[in-house]
């Protein structure tokens, strides 16, 4: 696919952050940016190596809580705090990846869920490290190098960044020779191997990668939102919706992330509008409501939003 | 010196022994035919050559160089290519994509390797069919894609599992002139066929195997007239 489509979405973002003023729209922009970036971020282990995964949101929570920890404890910029929890998502990464090399299918993708669930269950529990479950206010310091920026439109093009270095990320899984060799590893890993692709190890890297990009996200949401829940952040419903926005607008495409969240975020920012506050109904809302999405989303355009543009 | 050198090799799954003490050598350039009733392990010896899995005893050569125990992407860029007799295509990716995968396995320039997809894939007569998805090919045209496939490694010794098996009449002497024609250019080839006419076509030496073991090694008019190999095939008769 061409890369028009993309040049006119991301430009149309960052034109939007001359001409909007209204703060509620600008809150939308960067949060679908964000959780554009972090779909595409999913999209690179589920979409272009077929590695579904369920626990994503654990890479998102690292990053969440290494900005946090690393600014509330030890005074640290919050660009430290996002690489140090980029590096440890890594790692968690690694050990996700040598689990993808052990597990098939559904075994895989309940590991993933358990993985995360873990994590939840270490960071509300840690009292002395991350606060436990009440979670932690990030600090509200000025400035850019610690990530304290009241005007939206800044956040805007920090997300607008990220963004694309996501979507590039992206492209060049599909132009590249590692794009083309991650790509047999999805389609038959077998046949694959028997073409002379080290499947194990780009799988594990492809994971990595994913789960790094997926922290970065996190951080940055972190230092946006200003708290970090660690029932929300390392929630199911945090990596559904990763996989869901990819899903919805076109797995392994570079643009379909983005595609999806629009539409996810929109949907999201409408519930919460038409039902409040996050009460327990709401989460059930959410289940139907993307439930649904998926099924329309299967039945009428199995290749996603993006399949569904190129055809028309 | 020989190209290929199996020794001793053995392969048991639970109560069967699928492979058991099969030895044999092939000298470079030579087109070794593998036959054998069903079961006999053939596909077995394949899986073990290519590395996908490992033997309980003997080992694999291939030029003095040891193949057991290496993984079969390794054992690929070591120069062996096979087939898969339950044919594995990359179902999404196009023909040209496909093979592309295993030219990139030599260089690490796309375009080149499209280059080089693109020749190949006309060498096996697929050049229509370059941009299809491999999904939408019939038996006939997904065994010339997993061939191209392999090739596109630029193999030293190319393991073809049932090149003619499932597929049309009408395409075999097709099929059976590519393999001449890659034997031909100086290819190693060891070829598992059901079709003795196939087999004795294209090549000077022949192998059975039967309930794990190598039971006749020699030309095809030899073994083909060998009392324990038409005893295999007998028995197979029998019991079907
Ligand atoms: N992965 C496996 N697990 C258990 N048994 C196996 C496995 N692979 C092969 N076998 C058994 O080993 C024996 C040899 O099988 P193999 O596939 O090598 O035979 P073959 O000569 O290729 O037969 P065919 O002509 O039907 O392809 C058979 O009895 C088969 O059931
Ligand atoms: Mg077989």
């Amino acid at each position: 696919m061409s890369a028009a489509p993309a040049a006119v979405f991301f430009a149309l973002a960052a034109l939007a952050s001359f001409v909007v003023r209204d703060a509620f729209l600008l809150d939308s922009l960067i949060l679908i940016l964000l959780w554009g970036s972090a779909a595409a971020a999913w999209n690179v282990a589920g979409g272009y190596a077929g590695q579904i995964s369920l626990g994503h949101s654990a890479f998102f929570g690292l990053g969440a809580y290494g900005a946090a920890v690393l600014g509330t404890r030890w005074d640290l910029s919050a660009w430290i705090g996002l690489a140090v929890g980029a590096v440890v998502a890594t790692a968690a990464g690694l050990v996700l990846g040598f689990l993808s090399n052990r597990l098939r299918g559904p075994y895989f993708v309940l590991a993933t869920i358990a993985f995360s669930q873990v994590l939840l269950i270490v960071a509300s529990r840690l009292r002395a490290f991350t606060a436990g479950s009440e979670g932690i206010p990030v600090p509200f310091r000025p400035g850019f190098w610690t990530l304290g920026l009241a005007d939206k439109r800044v956040w805007v093009w920090i997300v607008l960044v990220v963004a694309v270095l996501a979507y590039l990320l992206q492209r060049y899984l599909d132009v590249s020779r590692r794009g083309y060799q991650l790509a047999a590893v999805r389609e038959d890993e077998d046949a694959a191997l028997s073409l002379g692709v080290a499947a194990r190890r780009l799988k594990v890297a492809a994971i990595a990668v994913s789960a790094a990009l997926t922290a970065v996200t996190g951080a940055l949401w972190a230092q946006y939102v200003g708290f970090v829940d660690p029932f929300y952040v390392f929630s199911v419903d945090l990596s559904v919706r990763f996989a869901l926005a990819s899903i919805i607008g076109g797995l392994g495409t570079a643009l379909g992330p983005f595609l999806g969240a629009v539409l996810v975020t929109t949907v999201e920012t409408y519930l919460r509008a038409q039902f409040g506050g996050i009460g327990a109904g709401l989460v059930g809302i959410y289940l139907v409501v993307y439930g649904t999405a998926l099924i329309v989303m299967v039945r009428f355009a199995p290749q996603g939003l993006v399949g569904w543009l190129r055809r028309s | 010196m020989s190209l290929l050198s199996v020794a001793g090799v053995t392969k048991r799954f639970g109560g069967i022994t699928a492979n058991r003490g099969i030895s044999f050598d092939v000298a470079p350039g030579e087109l070794v035919g593998i036959i054998g009733p069903n079961g006999a392990g053939k596909s077995t010896l394949f899986e073990i050559i290519s590395g996908f899995y490992r033997p309980e005893e003997g080992d694999v050569r291939l030029d003095g160089v040891r193949l057991t125990g290496l993984s079969p992407d390794r054992v690929c860029r070591l120069g062996v290519a096979r087939t898969f007799q339950k044919l594995r295509p990359f179902a999404g990716l196009t023909v040209l994509g496909n093979v592309m995968v295993g030219a990139l396995t030599r260089t690490k320039d796309v375009r080149h390797a499209r280059e080089q997809a693109r020749e190949i894939v006309a060498r096996v007569g697929l050049e229509d069919k370059a941009d299809a998805h491999a999904r939408t090919l019939s038996t006939g045209q997904r065994k010339r894609l997993e061939l191209a496939r392999a090739l596109a490694t630029r193999p030293r010794l190319l393991l073809l599992d049932e090149v003619t098996g499932g597929v049309d009449q009408r395409t075999i002497p097709a099929l059976v002139q590519l393999v001449r024609e890659l034997h031909a250019s100086g290819l190693t080839l060891l070829v598992i066929e059901h079709n003795m006419r196939v087999i004795t076509a294209v090549t000077q030496r022949i192998i059975a195997l039967h309930l794990g073991e190598v039971i006749a090694d020699g030309p095809p008019d030899v073994v083909a007239r060998d009392r324990a190999v038409v005893e295999a095939y007998l028995g197979q008769a029998y019991t079907r």
